[in-house]
């Protein structure tokens, strides 16, 4: 697994798959804003999953930020390691 | 109610030969094969076949990473082939609404590539799950629907799979749909990427593909020829927008072409093995749709893939429906040179057939040396056919299953 935070792998995905620049990722801006729609929210979760071995609860409540998205990956990451 | 007449304002493809559309009909007319060997080093066991591809499609550059990203390769290239038409067309992507505008679509295979990476993720890696994308980047109606939210179209989206037919139907389909008003526009015309592995290797089964190296794969597929030893398959995108044609004329819209009639029928008889019969029902329906009696066809673009079955039935049916001016019927195969795209074929030739008419030069059927005997009583185009008025013309697309369609196209001033 690589060494990588939860939001270097945000602003990974979103570079690879939408072309959107590292510093426009920052906790306070929207998915929607950054061209995450609930298709790419799903890969993006499937994508974070995948890296850090985990499985998130279907019912999720889908975060709206990039900072809940950080919030929510971390705390399922802190939790796994724990 | 009246019919409309339908007139064909825009033309797109992705060109195997790299260049724009002007290109890909000149290299056609000067008998240019754009058929490479194709060997692969990725598979379990490398493929090593004559093929088409369209190398120089970058689906990042042409439709953005964003959009590119939420597609398999099929719809990538039917998209970009709907934006060239489009713009073609002279019409915006974003434009007032378009609540009863169209887009029906042909494909054979739909996003095998998306499926034979699924595939390869369960059965190969041992995973347990795909990517959430799989279902909507392998659905067969990707491209339509892709191409119809692109292009605000409200209407009718929809796809038809009749394997080598496909987008020869989806045009006859969109073109009855302008005629009787219900829409007044539809982008139509076909793709599809046989280059996964599951479906090369299916097609190599049925034992109907031509092989070839690097040095012969140029002229590995041989309509009509008495060497001939099957048909190369390729990948592509094409389409074609309809307009109704007061509609084309209200807003200045130039007429390349109009399409006049639709012949389909089905052989009711055999899954791969053609019957003239079949073929000369879709003919005859063509014509009388079209108000066309055969001495009025001056040139076909015959389904001509170069296997030993299907190439003297169609010749045969041919012979048939014109009679005694058979001989003198100006017949050309251009799957010589651009190969097969299943979905994408239909379309592809009725552009051909269509810039033949506008550009009064019809493509010749190329390595057509030695025609077979069981192949003769046409008028084989051995180069392309200038100096003669072309005003009328027949494009031809016969599937596995039985499924016939023929489209008949008139020049734009005749």
């Amino acid at each position: 697994m690589p060494p990588m935070n939860s939001i270097d792998l945000i602003r990974e995905f979103l570079a690879e798959r939408l072309d959107v620049p590292a510093e426009q990722v920052t906790e306070s801006a929207l998915l929607t804003d950054l061209g995450v729609d609930s298709l790419m929210l799903l890969e993006l979760i499937f994508e974070f999953e995948d890296r850090f071995d985990i499985k998130l609860s279907p019912d999720i409540k889908p975060p709206q930020s990039v900072g809940e998205m950080v919030t929510l990956m971390d705390g399922l990451i802190a939790r796994h390691k724990s | 109610m009246a019919q409309r007449r339908v007139a064909i304002t825009g033309l797109g493809l992705v060109s195997p030969y790299g260049g724009d559309l002007p290109d890909f009909f000149e290299r056609l007319t000067a008998g240019e094969s754009a058929i490479r060997h194709l060997q692969t080093a990725d598979q379990p066991r490398p493929l090593s076949i004559p093929f088409v591809s369209c190398p120089d499609f970058n689906p990042d550059q042409a439709l953005g990473k964003p959009l590119a990203s939420m597609m398999d390769r099929f719809a990538q290239l039917a998209t970009a082939a709907a934006f060239a038409a489009w713009s073609d067309a002279g019409l915006e992507r974003s434009g007032p609404a378009r609540e009863n505008w169209g887009c029906i679509w042909g494909t054979a295979l739909g996003g095998t590539l998306a499926y034979e990476k699924g595939y390869r993720e369960l059965w190969q890696k041992g995973r347990e799950r795909l990517s959430p994308l799989a279902v909507v980047l392998g659905m067969n109606n990707a491209a339509n629907a892709h191409i119809s939210i692109q292009l605000g179209l409200g209407g009718i989206s929809m796809s038809h799979t009749v394997a080598c037919a496909s987008s020869a139907i989806a045009i006859g389909e969109a073109f009855l749909r302008v005629r009787s008003g219900a829409a007044p526009v539809v982008l139509t015309g076909g793709s599809d990427v046989p280059q996964a592995y599951g479906v090369a290797r299916a097609w190599e089964a049925l034992r109907v593909m031509a092989s070839a190296d690097e040095h012969s794969a140029p002229a590995a597929c041989r309509p009509f020829a008495a060497d001939r030893r099957g048909l190369v398959l390729g990948e592509g995108g094409a389409a074609l927008v309809l307009e109704d044609w007061e509609h084309a004329r209200a807003r200045g819209a130039r007429i390349q072409g109009e399409i006049v009639g639709y012949g389909y029928s089905c052989d009711h008889s055999h899954l791969v093995r053609p019957e003239a019969a079949g073929q000369v029902r879709a003919l005859g329906l063509a014509l009388a749709d079209a108000g066309l009696q055969p001495d009025d066809i001056d040139y076909v673009n015959a389904h001509g893939t170069a296997t030993a079955e299907g190439d003297p039935v169609e010749v045969s049916a041919l012979k048939t429906v014109f009679g005694p001016r058979a001989p003198e019927l100006p017949v050309s195969a251009t799957k010589s040179m651009h190969g097969h795209q299943l979905g994408a074929a239909g379309a592809m030739e009725a552009i051909i057939t269509v810039l033949a008419l506008r550009h009064q030069v019809a493509p010749p059927t190329a390595h057509l040396d030695n025609p077979d005997p069981a192949c003769l009583g046409v008028r084989h185009l051995h180069a392309a056919l200038r100096g003669q008025p072309l005003e009328a013309a027949l494009s031809n697309s016969f599937a596995f299953g039985g499924s016939n369609a023929v489209l008949a196209f008139r020049a734009p001033d005749s």
